[in-house]
């Protein structure tokens, strides 16, 4: 996912996350989850405040932050999400939007 | 349970803009490896390191400063002022990493050298082309960083006249494959990783036999498919493959990647990890020098070695 | 921050008290749809102290509390409706003891069963209660919604697994309470610990189980069968009930339902039909005659393809589960494409009838749901009567919406009607609260809903345990 702007990176973190039954299937194999204190730190956590994110229902906290920059990117959670959700791809997009509200890279 | 991020990646961004990569560090620990070695300079394949071998000392010292830090409740402004300071802690950790760790990846390079030769592959390495592959300003969500980064690394591969890379470790192989071509224009540079190329070559390894624990790197299983060739090499090698409870596709990451943003979490997840190795066996073959770190930093006893050095009777 | 989550804060640390209100979001929502506005922070105790702690503020300052384990129940049991508190027992999920002389493992109440079964799978046994979410749903809340899964027919769901509890209950003292025994057998006056089961966190907390487990089998054997007609599929288990075999496992699935899950299911099997999938524990001497008889069997009563597997895994390789485990996620993509859009939603019904009813349940189901204009999706544990018809829907479209509440109505329904009961395994939570009184009243019994509540009053005095659940 190539970031062209906070918008399209919105667009694309709504489209993927829409798809998300808040099954939890994703929770079972993330390592993450496992040593973390909450939801925030597995892929059912991570898709979903993306979601607020992308909707402009949450900020970037810094309890949101952590949960999206604990992320390990191994996609054990790919395996078994009913949805196909690329739960990777949104935490990066999600990454992307924060460094662009912080203006690290400008 | 995370340190402040934001600093970190300010640092990533800034150094990574100063010297190409994201540790204030002299660029020349990516290629002093090669030096001695008589390596070819031309040809129009490149042994592309990416720098993460070599990078790994270096991280492994930055990751252990910042244990401490993230232990202290002023962890997140300490890590502020080193970044601004440039010199205090920060950079004089990093500065000095452990030797033998240093040593220990010019080994591994040496010996994938080594394996490449053997199978008869043509390459040359031009150590002007080689660098950081700007992997982690990718998974940060460093998106503008990295693309000016990448334009960067691909230019001087094409300067060098590259027309096929040859990468080592799953990070590289996979921005290399995946993502280069999506954020650098007219990317045409196909890429190799070198153990599906000891495959194809038909090229049989000879190592000192025993039992080995594999413990598949995530990028590698799930992202590339890079699964049997690692198997079938180690087998021709002469070594028994024992499998982890979670291997393949279904195989469990080393925590490695929020080494350093979450270094608790990452080493718990180590732990783990290591335990559940060794539950199969002593001896483990690492396939990533991120894996190799943070396995062994598990402090589970273990004896881990990278691929290349069980593959060229090293290990 | 709210002073209930600074006070909170107080009594428990920092750490294990979050207000973070996208965080609280991630624990008001369920798999179901349903989602409440009244959470003010969510705990996270590591102790039974923990919870006591916990419980007592509630109770002095009378604030309503919900406990969750992985909140993936599907009757919006786990929803916090009203202000108050979610009490996540995710961090609880130590295993005490595993004793198999005994035949026990006493676990906290936050493990995932699989994570359990993991761990049991080294002695060689098994906790057998195996919901299709087994891989994320928590002891506590698979207890507290009174589970059961694809070996119901055999081992039944978990009031037959649990032997002891020991939970927190919402008086003054936060008084711990514990019930039952460490053996199968026990007479301890009135049943507490059964009446715990199934009573979706609105009776106590429950912060420790003494649960039973069992072998695990020697071997299993399947076939996976595909009729043209219902009535020969479930003569075949009908003949194997009377071959006196119990399956571990005996799963079906409708013939419109397999076409669409077998899309997805991306294996090489000719699916084509009503699809049986019969799984039987067996000792390893036996496999092969019992693998014969049921081919035979099947066979006998008109299937036209029938698949073998020797074990589990050989079962798994081949694709023996993988159109049954779609069954679910067919539903979705069938809603995508049907509404051309990708945020649908699945409501999946849970109704459980006498197996004798089970030809006649499936057609009238058909009958109804094509009246409402929806498509059936349906699979079920055959075993033992439990089926699930799901629907899709939209959920921003509200004249969908309806129609979709007035279906699940007339299924529940049809479930008294035949004899059956309107929840099998999901619970109630609020959305069956409806079928509960259709039940009560079929069975001539309205008094039984007067006797639950004044169970609830006698432990819930002032109502802050799940409020607004099952009565
Ligand atoms: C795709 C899918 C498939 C499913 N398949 C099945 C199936 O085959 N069989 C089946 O039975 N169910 C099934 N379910 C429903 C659900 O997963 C189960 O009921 C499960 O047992 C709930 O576990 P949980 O940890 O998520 O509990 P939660 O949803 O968090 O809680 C369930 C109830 O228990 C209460 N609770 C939780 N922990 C405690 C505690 N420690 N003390 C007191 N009360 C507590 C909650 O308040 C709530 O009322 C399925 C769900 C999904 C999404
Ligand atoms: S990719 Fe991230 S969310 Fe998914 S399993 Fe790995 S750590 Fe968990
Ligand atoms: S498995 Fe997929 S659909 Fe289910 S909660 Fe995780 S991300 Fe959502």
């Amino acid at each position: 996912m190539q970031s062209n702007g906070a918008e399209a990176l919105r667009a694309y973190i709504r489209a993927e996350t829409s798809k998300c039954m808040f099954c939890g299937f994703c929770e079972a194999l993330c390592p993450t989850l496992y040593h973390g204190p909450h939801r925030g730190y597995g892929p059912r956590g991570r898709v979903n405040l993306a979601r607020l994110i992308a909707r402009g229902e949450a900020s970037f906290t810094s309890d949101v932050v952590e949960s999206m920059y604990s992320c390990l990117l191994c996609k054990a959670c790919h395996l078994k999400c009913p949805g196909g959700i690329d739960i990777v791809g949104v935490v990066r997009a999600t990454r992307s939007l924060y460094v662009l509200s912080q203006e690290v890279s400008a | 349970m995370v340190l402040n991020v934001r600093e970190i990646l300010l640092l990533m961004a800034e150094e990574t803009e100063k010297n190409g990569i994201p540790l204030p560090i002299n660029p020349r620990v990516i290629t002093e490896w090669a030096e001695g070695l008589g390596l070819p300079e031309k040809g129009d394949t490149l042994l592309y390191t990416g720098g993460l071998y070599q990078l790994m000392p270096y991280i492994n010292a930055l990751v252990k400063y910042l244990e401490v830090l993230e232990s202290r409740p002023s962890g997140g402004f300490l890590l502020k002022a080193a970044r601004k300071l440039g010199l205090t802690g920060l950079a004089g950790a990093i500065a000095k990493p452990d030797r033998r760790e240093v040593e220990y990846s010019h080994k591994v390079l040496r010996a994938i050298v080594k394996l490449l030769q053997s199978a008869g592959v043509e390459f040359a390495y031009n150590p002007s082309a080689d660098g950081y592959s700007g992997v982690l300003l990718y998974d940060m969500g460093l998106d503008n960083v990295f693309r000016r980064h990448a334009v960067r690394v691909y230019e001087s591969l094409k300067k060098a006249g590259a027309r096929r890379i040859i990468t080592i470790d799953p990070h590289t192989t996979f921005i290399m494959e995946k993502v280069y071509p999506e954020y650098v224009k007219g990317f045409d540079i196909e890429v190799v990783n070198y153990l599906r190329l000891l495959r194809e070559k038909g090229y049989k390894p000879s190592g000192n036999g025993g039992r080995v624990v594999i413990h598949d790197p995530c990028l590698y299983a799930r992202e590339l498919g890079i699964i049997e060739e690692p198997r079938k090499l180690l087998a021709d090698a002469g070594y028994e493959i024992l499998e982890p409870r979670r291997s393949g596709r279904m195989t469990y990451c080393c925590g490695g990647p929020v080494e350093s943003i979450a270094p608790r979490l990452s080493r718990k997840i180590a732990s783990m990890r290591a335990r559940e190795l060794s539950e199969k066996g002593r001896r483990v073959v690492t396939l990533c020098p991120i894996c190799l770190a943070n396995l062994s930093r598990a402090g589970e006893k273990l004896e881990i070695n990278d691929i290349s050095l069980y593959l060229s009777g090293e290990a | 921050m709210s002073s209930t989550a600074s006070d909170l804060k107080k009594i428990l640390g920092k750490g294990k008290v979050i207000d973070d209100p996208a965080i609280v979001k991630l624990y008001s929502k369920e798999p179901s749809g349903m989602e409440g506005e009244g959470a003010i922070a969510v705990v996270f105790p590591e102790s039974v102290e923990d919870v006591r702690r916990i419980i007592r503020y509630a109770y002095e300052t009378s604030t309503p509390v919900y406990p969750q384990g992985s909140s993936t129940s599907l009757a919006g049991s786990a929803v916090p409706f009203e202000r108050g508190i979610v009490i996540s027992m995710e961090r609880m999920k130590k295993i005490h003891e595993v004793n198999l002389v005994d035949g026990v493992a006493i676990v906290d109440p936050g493990i995932r069963i699989d994570d359990l079964n993991v761990e049991l799978a080294r002695y060689g046994y098994m906790f057998p209660v195996d919901p299709a979410s087994s891989s994320v749903a928590t002891v506590g809340g698979a207890i507290n919604s009174g589970a059961g899964g694809m070996r119901g027919a055999k081992y039944g769901t978990m009031r037959d697994w649990v032997l002891g509890l020991e939970l927190v209950l919402a008086d003054e003292d936060a008084t711990l309470l514990r019930v039952g025994c460490k053996t199968v057998k026990c007479r301890q006056g009135y049943d507490l610990t059964r009446l715990i089961v199934g009573s979706e966190g609105t009776l106590g907390i429950v912060t420790k189980a003494t649960l039973r487990i069992t072998p695990l089998p020697e071997q299993v054997v399947y076939i996976l069968a595909f009729y043209d007609k219902l009535e020969d599929l479930a003569q075949t288990v009908v003949d194997l009930k009377a071959s006196r075999i119990t399956p571990l496992i005996a799963e079906f699935m409708e013939a419109r339902t397999v076409e669409l899950a077998k899309k997805l299911a991306n294996v090489e099997i000719d699916a084509e039909g009503h699809m049986l999938l019969v799984g039987v524990d067996v000792y390893r001497e036996a496999a092969e005659r019992m693998l014969r008889l049921l081919e035979e069997t099947a066979r006998k009563n008109n299937a036209k393809k029938v698949y073998k597997a020797w074990s589990t895994e050989e079962a798994e390789e081949k694709g023996l589960f993988a159109i049954r485990r779609n069954l679910f996620t067919s539903q979705v993509y069938y809603t995508r494409q049907r509404l051309g859009k990708e945020n649908v939603h699945v409501l999946i019904e849970d109704i459980v009838v006498p197996p004798s009813r089970l030809v006649e349940a499936v057609k009238r189901l058909d009958e109804i749901t094509r009246k409402y204009g929806f498509t059936l999706i349906l699979g079920g544990h055959i075993g033992d009567g439990n089926l699930h018809p799901a629907v899709g829907y939209d959920p921003e479209d509200e004249e969908e919406k309806k129609r979709v509440h007035d279906w699940y109505m007339e299924v529940m329904k049809l479930a008294l009607e035949l004899g059956g009961s309107m929840s099998a395994e999901h619970g109630i939570g609020v959305m069956k609260k409806e079928g509960l009184r259709m039940e009560a009243e079929a069975l001539g019994s309205p008094k039984m809903l007067d006797l639950m509540r004044g169970i609830k009053q006698v432990f819930d005095p002032k109502g802050i345990l799940n409020p607004g659940k099952v009565v």
